[in-house]
């Protein structure tokens, strides 16, 4: 399998990101908004009003335990993937793991000790595939539980979508006649 | 995510295991395992049909895996109040023509789906089956493991199988009986509130709960859906019952209850004796509180049925409470049957009447207002008492509603007296 080795600056949370309010605000579930256009300028307004200023593509989330707890609305999970962000945290709810997983995001879960590891601003490299991690900014090192290989795989190939993609590339016998796919 | 740091090959094996092992054609499989588990059955729902067909065909795919195992379940739209909803109608019926899809259950066809299955034994003790929908842990009310997948089932309508993670199973033992007038839903919102704030020191995220003990062997069919119910929202992986209700043939089924030995995570036990009648308070099923703290609370709307409370037993005894009665000035009543059969059966042995003659609206068989408010809603700053599946923001129509949850007794009491009662004492316990 591909090593999974992304870099990128910090943003730090805490404990109990919400999905709802805290990742993403809620009335974009309840209007099933799926453009990451349209999301990306939302992402954790609700924890941090300046983040979208902040925040470039490959970033990371580092957060506490529960991360992005609550019902599991992918919104979030649709804006951080379109800006190819990663995520270290303590904990998060499986339902809401296996949405980050479906949207193809690289997550290091059991990462005990990543608030002290990083601060906000601070660059790192993460190899999810054995989960070391280096702090550019610092020039320290840490180790955290590596990315399951079902989960990296996952991110490495797109998503679901991207796997769906790949399926049907080795089963052409499901894809649609042109005619149809049209109508 | 669960690991497999602590398996024991010597150990027996938990239901979850063996349906989950049967499924994947492995011999033994282990929590914290990946497999990839090909269903029984695969069911959607309407709410979610035309995106599911619009993903995959923006992928490309004309054709689903495994279409005879597929079904179209019609619950949560089911009287086109609106054209689009015609329009998502019609769409859906060509969808399911060019899928060739298994079985399609139309508008009044069936029912709700999470409870049709289970009367018509199309769900059977034994069986493993993907589902678009969370509540799908009803069926463990007949010992059906029933993975609710959300988006993902697109992924199962394209290769016919998910990656799974085997989870861990917590026992519950249930012992004793419940007290008169109280009801399943009650324990479920107990057990729910006790899960979410740790009363059991016991973990329930993507944990399959299994029901034991000598209390389930009184509980028919509709009070082991509404304990599996009540539960789900926590995010629990499932909910099982470790025996077969009464009435449900186990013919041919295939091995699955647990093992004596089975390992299990961790054990709790809750003496059903101790029951009193709960509301779960606006925000969710766990935030269960006595009814005596919430008696006097005025009430707009009321409703009776959705997947948790829409089995036949749970009308009957509403209908117990409100025969000779009308309702509460300004209260509306829906009454959502689960199911067409259900539904009959009320119509033909004269249940139906009661809540007619009560002034109560009955509604046509599915998820009735629990389906975001699309008939029967709450208005804004109204307050409701339903025995709906979940009571989050906006569940049923407007944002700022309040909506309360209790099982069938307390909201037939409650839609008497106009406001929160407790149904043990509906009429005297009313501060009016």
């Amino acid at each position: 399998m591909t090593p999974l080795v992304r870099r990128g600056r910090c943003h730090v949370f805490g404990d109990q990101v919400p999905l709802d309010e805290g990742v993403m605000p809620f009335r974009f579930a309840i209007e099933r908004v799926t453009d990451p256009k349209a999301l990306i300028p939302h992402l954790f307004e609700g924890m941090d009003p300046g983040f979208r200023e902040r925040v470039k593509p490959g970033d990371f989330v580092i957060a506490g335990r529960d991360f992005a707890c609550g019902k599991p609305h992918v919104q979030g999970f649709i804006a951080m993937a379109a800006l190819k962000m990663s995520v270290l945290c303590v904990s998060m709810p499986y339902k809401a793991m296996r949405r980050t997983a479906a949207e193809g995001l690289a997550v290091l879960v059991g990462c005990e000790g990543a608030a002290a590891f990083v601060g906000t601003g601070d660059e790192i490299e993460v190899d999810f595939s054995t989960g070391e991690a280096r702090n550019l900014s610092r020039a320290t090192t840490a180790r955290f539980p590596a990315m399951p290989p079902i989960l990296r795989e996952l991110a490495g190939n797109g998503g679901m979508r991207g796997v769906l993609a790949a399926w049907l590339r080795d089963h052409p016998e499901q894809a649609a006649a042109k005619e149809a796919a049209k109508a | 995510m669960p690991t497999r740091a602590s398996v024991d090959h010597r150990a027996g094996l938990t239901a979850t295991q063996k349906i989950l092992a049967r499924a994947s054609g492995l011999a033994r499989v282990e929590p914290g395992e990946v497999i990839h588990p090909r269903p029984e059955l695969i069911i959607i729902h309407d709410g979610y049909v035309e995106t599911a067909y619009q993903q995959l065909a923006s992928l490309g795919y004309g054709r689903v895996r495994d279409p005879e195992r597929l079904v179209f379940v019609t619950d949560h739209e089911v009287a086109y109040a609106t054209q689009r909803a015609v329009e998502r109608g019609r769409s859906i019926r060509r969808i399911a023509k060019s899928w060739e899809v298994g079985r399609m259950f139309d508008v009044g066809r069936g029912g709700h789906g999470h409870l049709f299955p289970m009367e018509m034994g199309l769900v059977r003790p034994g069986m493993f089956l993907f589902c678009y929908d969370m509540h799908c842990t009803n069926f463990g009310a007949v010992g059906a493991l029933a993975m609710g997948v959300g988006t993902e089932i697109t992924a199962v309508l394209a290769t016919g199988t998910l990656w799974t993670i085997v989870p861990h199973t917590v026992h519950v033992r249930l012992e004793g009986a419940m007290p008169a007038g109280t009801h399943a839903r009650d324990v479920g919102f107990l057990l729910a509130k006790g899960f979410a704030e740790g009363t059991w020191n016991v973990d329930c995220d993507y944990r399959v709960i299994e029901f034991g003990g000598t209390g389930i062997s009184r509980l028919d069919l509709a009070s082991r859906v509404a304990l599996c119910s009540s539960i789900t929202e926590l995010g629990v992986a499932n909910v099982l019952f470790a025996a077969p209700p009464p009435g449900i043939d186990t013919a041919g089924a295939p091995d699955y209850l647990s093992d004596a030995d089975a390992a299990y995570e961790a054990r709790v036990s809750f003496d059903l004796s101790t029951v009193e009648p709960q509301v779960a308070l606006p925000g969710g099923p766990e935030r269960a509180a006595p009814v005596t703290s919430v008696a006097g609370q005025r009430i707009d709307h009321a409703f009776l049925g959705s997947c948790g409370s829409g089995m036949y037993q749970d009308f009957v005894d509403a209908a117990a409470l409100l025969r000779g009665h009308a309702l509460a000035d300004g209260v509306r009543l829906f009454v959502v049957p689960g199911t067409t059969q259900t539904a009959r059966r009320l119509a033909d042995e004269g249940v139906a009447q009661v809540f007619l003659d009560a002034g109560a609206v009955v509604l046509p068989p599915g998820c009735g207002p629990c389906a975001g408010g699309m008939m029967g809603p709450l208005g804004s700053g109204e307050v409701s008492i339903s025995t709906a599946a979940t009571n989050h923001e906006a569940r049923f129509g407007a944002k700022d509603g309040a909506a309360y949850l209790g099982s069938p007794l307390t909201v037939a009491a409650s839609a008497i007296a106009g406001q929160i009662v407790d149904p043990r004492v509906p009429w005297g316990s009313a501060r009016r």
